[in-house]
């Protein structure tokens, strides 16, 4: 009797230990390493879906100008970032400083961001750059380098095939078509991904329809439900469409990857290709010899061009920050010139600081007109409350297009509907 | 008496893995079911009930429901063809030949592999780009290239052949291993009976793989189900909508686009499914096996 009732009492101990184990927090962790180091290092927590090869500079300089504060970085992937930090943030947990892009809006209603708009440092951002970030007027994040993406283009190529850089859409279906007759292909396109058709029918439709003061409004109100892209964007959306009438685009795209464009391009086998200067490095390596230069999406009438791009992304503080008081440090630091040149080191980009400007290098040469014009916009992430997904509806939409099942204003209306959809289950 | 108290000391042992399971599956499956009718979601500080309403906008959505379809169809025909090949190399590779064993592990190999890593090398294989494999091969045939990923209509097929190599050997070793427990004795009389190879298969080697078969059928019917990995490796859901199952269309509501309580709805409707065609299933393979007893 008294055996099995230590056999009882054992396995009873071992299903609370079981318990207890899982139940058991770590939250002595960051404060016993401040004692150990004498000192009073702070350990904050940072975490981005830019890897931390594109902040490596920033980092450093991190380190060395603020010495009681040690940043520990934390790479989550885009595909699992929002994942992995919402459930943090539900918990009440979470990093000090959190990288927040097109979900920011969402974070802040949630009472997940600390209240930057008094801040000293908050002002010296333009306002381009804060607009993402606001929610009823107030700020809830520093934005870091701006993102854009043009169409990278091979000039040996240009120059063999006599075509020049284009002015206006019309020339730019022109040069592809003349390309095409010499034998080469045109544009290449990683279809099999829903972004870069998104985004190239985005590009023309900056330029005919968010060039024009009389639409500024338009995204707010999109936001609200009141105005539909099927009805305001048809047009544009409808115009980019030829190079798929056209057959510069064409359906074998639909099953090549972004890598497998990237790579095609690279090696010359294609004059064009939309992206971004993150793949510059990458194509560099496949073919050093490149002849690369960028341009920016051209209009229906001769301008300076409109890139895709804004606010790549931003510094927010946790609002359940234990450290609340370094991570404003950390945040004032960065809003400086000295800060922001750092940043553009590993990832080119603009500046939102003001005054500060910075060179981009040869590659950008032709788009230099439309940065100076400050023609670089990407509704989604600059204003639309969710526009990750909707964005993506519009994608796949538009790769329905290009197998031919779908019209350009299905695809457009697909997007309003996510976008209601949306707005009915997230208020 | 005796008996009694030792069972209860075997109940309690058992318990340490009785709560885990109650904690880690049966309780998220049942929350699931609460906040699939909330409007559940991160980005909403407030919860509320809102009913049907999600069940409602799921089956109104073409995009979900054609997401289901896809899933059904794409697991009822893996589990088609991933079983009749491997019964069928499991009985041809049952015999006595030479090399049989290296053949068998050859057969068997893909399953050694990731399927993240087998996607990723299938979608350089099966590529529209100039190099793809796939194509090349074709084209030195004197064939057309086939958009096998970029082309809607095919695109799921081209999925399914990969899973099917893959999966095959899998199979092919259960069915192996079920063939090994059948009497000789009862060929050895099927053939002094008179019965050809094709009727030898139907009469005596069908029937007796019985217990095989039923394991194969449920397991790839539910891997089938819950395809999830091979998709995203190959396709990401594409072209447009094409190749979206139920499992990307839930990782995409839930946590892509934050609607929480919406992709608790999915979850319950895949849960409903997966139970009413097991049950489908099972139901036959039940009167199957009471026929042949």
């Amino acid at each position: 009797m008294k055996k099995k009732t230590v056999t009882l009492f054992l396995s009873v101990l071992i299903l609370l230990a079981t318990i207890l184990a899982g139940c058991g927090s770590d939250t002595s962790n960051g404060a016993d390493k401040e004692k150990e180091n004498g000192n009073d290092v702070v350990t904050l927590r940072m975490m981005g879906y830019n890897p931390e090869s594109t902040r490596a500079t920033y980092l450093k300089y991190l380190d060395e100008k603020l010495p009681n504060v040690e940043i520990e970085f934390e790479f989550v992937a885009l595909d699992n970032f929002n994942n992995v930090l919402n459930s943090q943030l539900q918990a009440g947990e979470g990093p000090d400083l959190i990288e927040v892009g097109g979900e920011a809006k969402l974070l802040a209603k949630a009472n997940y961001l600390l209240d930057l708009t008094d801040e000293e440092f908050t002002s010296k951002y333009v306002e381009s750059g804060l607009k993402p970030y606001m929610v009823d007027g107030k700020v809830y994040a520093s934005p870091l380098q701006s993102w854009f993406e043009g169409i990278f283009y091979n000039k040996a190529i240009f120059k063999e095939n006599n075509v020049e850089v284009p002015k206006t859409w019309d020339e730019f279906i022109e040069i592809s078509k003349q390309l095409t007759k010499n034998g080469v292909k045109p544009q290449i396109m990683g279809a099999q991904s829903w972004e870069p058709m998104m985004k190239q029918s985005i590009g023309l439709v900056n330029n005919e329809f968010y060039s024009d003061e009389a639409n500024r409004n338009f995204d707010e109100k999109f936001n609200a439900g009141e105005a539909k892209l099927a009805e305001e964007w048809l047009p544009y959306v409808e115009e980019w469409a030829r190079v798929i009438d056209e057959g510069i685009i064409t359906e074998d795209m639909l099953g090549l990857s972004y890598d497998q464009a990237l790579d095609q391009f690279a090696t010359g086998k294609a004059a064009m290709w939309e992206s971004g200067p993150w793949a510059v490095e990458t194509i560099l390596e496949k073919n050093p010899d490149i002849e690369l230069g960028m341009f920016p999406i051209p209009g229906k009438t001769e301008g300076d061009g409109w890139l895709i791009g804004g606010p790549g992304s931003a510094l927010a503080i946790n609002a359940k920050s234990q450290h609340i008081e370094e991570a404003l440090k950390v945040l004032e630091l960065t809003a400086t010139e000295e800060a922001q040149k750092v940043l553009v080191a590993d990832n080119a980009g603009s500046s939102f600081l003001e005054g500060v400007e910075v060179d981009l290098g040869e590659i950008y040469t032709d788009s230099e007109a439309a940065f100076k014009a400050g023609n670089v916009y990407a509704p989604w992430t600059a204003v639309w409350t969710s526009g990750n997904p909707i964005v993506e509806a519009y994608g796949k939409s538009l790769q329905e297009v290009l197998a031919g099942v779908k019209t350009i204003e299905n695809a457009l209306k697909e997007a309003d509907s996510v976008n209601d959809n949306l707005r009915k289950t997230l208020n | 008496m005796y008996n009694k108290q030792r069972e209860r000391v075997f109940m309690l042992m058992i318990l340490p893995a009785f709560i885990g399971f109650i904690v880690l599956f049966i309780a998220p499956t049942a929350m699931s079911f609460f906040y699939s009718l909330t409007n559940w979601s991160v980005y909403n500080p407030d919860i509320k009930f809102v009913g049907l309403d999600n069940y409602k906008m799921l089956f109104e959505d073409v995009k979900t429901v054609s997401a289901i379809k896809t899933t059904l169809q794409y697991a009822i025909l893996i589990t088609i063809f991933q079983n009749i090949i491997a019964i069928l190399l499991a009985v041809y590779l049952n015999k006595k030949m030479v090399a049989v064993n290296f053949v068998k592990s050859l057969v068997f190999l893909p399953a050694v592999l990731s399927i993240l890593v087998v996607g990723f090398l299938f979608q350089y294989i099966m590529t529209s780009a100039d190099y793809g494999l796939l194509n090349n091969i074709i084209q030195f045939f004197g064939g057309d290239p086939v958009n096998w990923l970029g082309d809607s209509k095919i695109a799921i097929y081209s999925v399914l052949v990969t899973q099917v190599w893959q999966w095959a050997g899998w199979s092919m070793v259960i069915y192996i291993a079920n063939l090994k427990s059948i009497d000789t004795a009862l060929y050895e009389a099927a053939e002094i009976d008179g019965a050809g190879k094709i009727r030898t298969f139907f009469s005596v080697t069908l029937p007796l793989l019985y217990p095989a078969v039923s394991f194969n059928l449920l397991m790839s019917l539910i891997g089938g189900m819950k395809v999830f990995d091979v998709i995203f490796s190959m396709t990401k859901g594409g072209p447009g909508y094409a190749t979206e199952t139920i499992m990307t269309t839930l990782i995409r509501e839930g946590f892509n686009s934050g609607r929480n309580a919406y992709a608790s709805a999915l979850a319950v409707v895949f849960f409903i499914a997966v139970f009413i065609l097991s049950r489908i299933v099972i139901t036959f393979l039940n009167k199957w096996e009471r026929k042949l007893s």
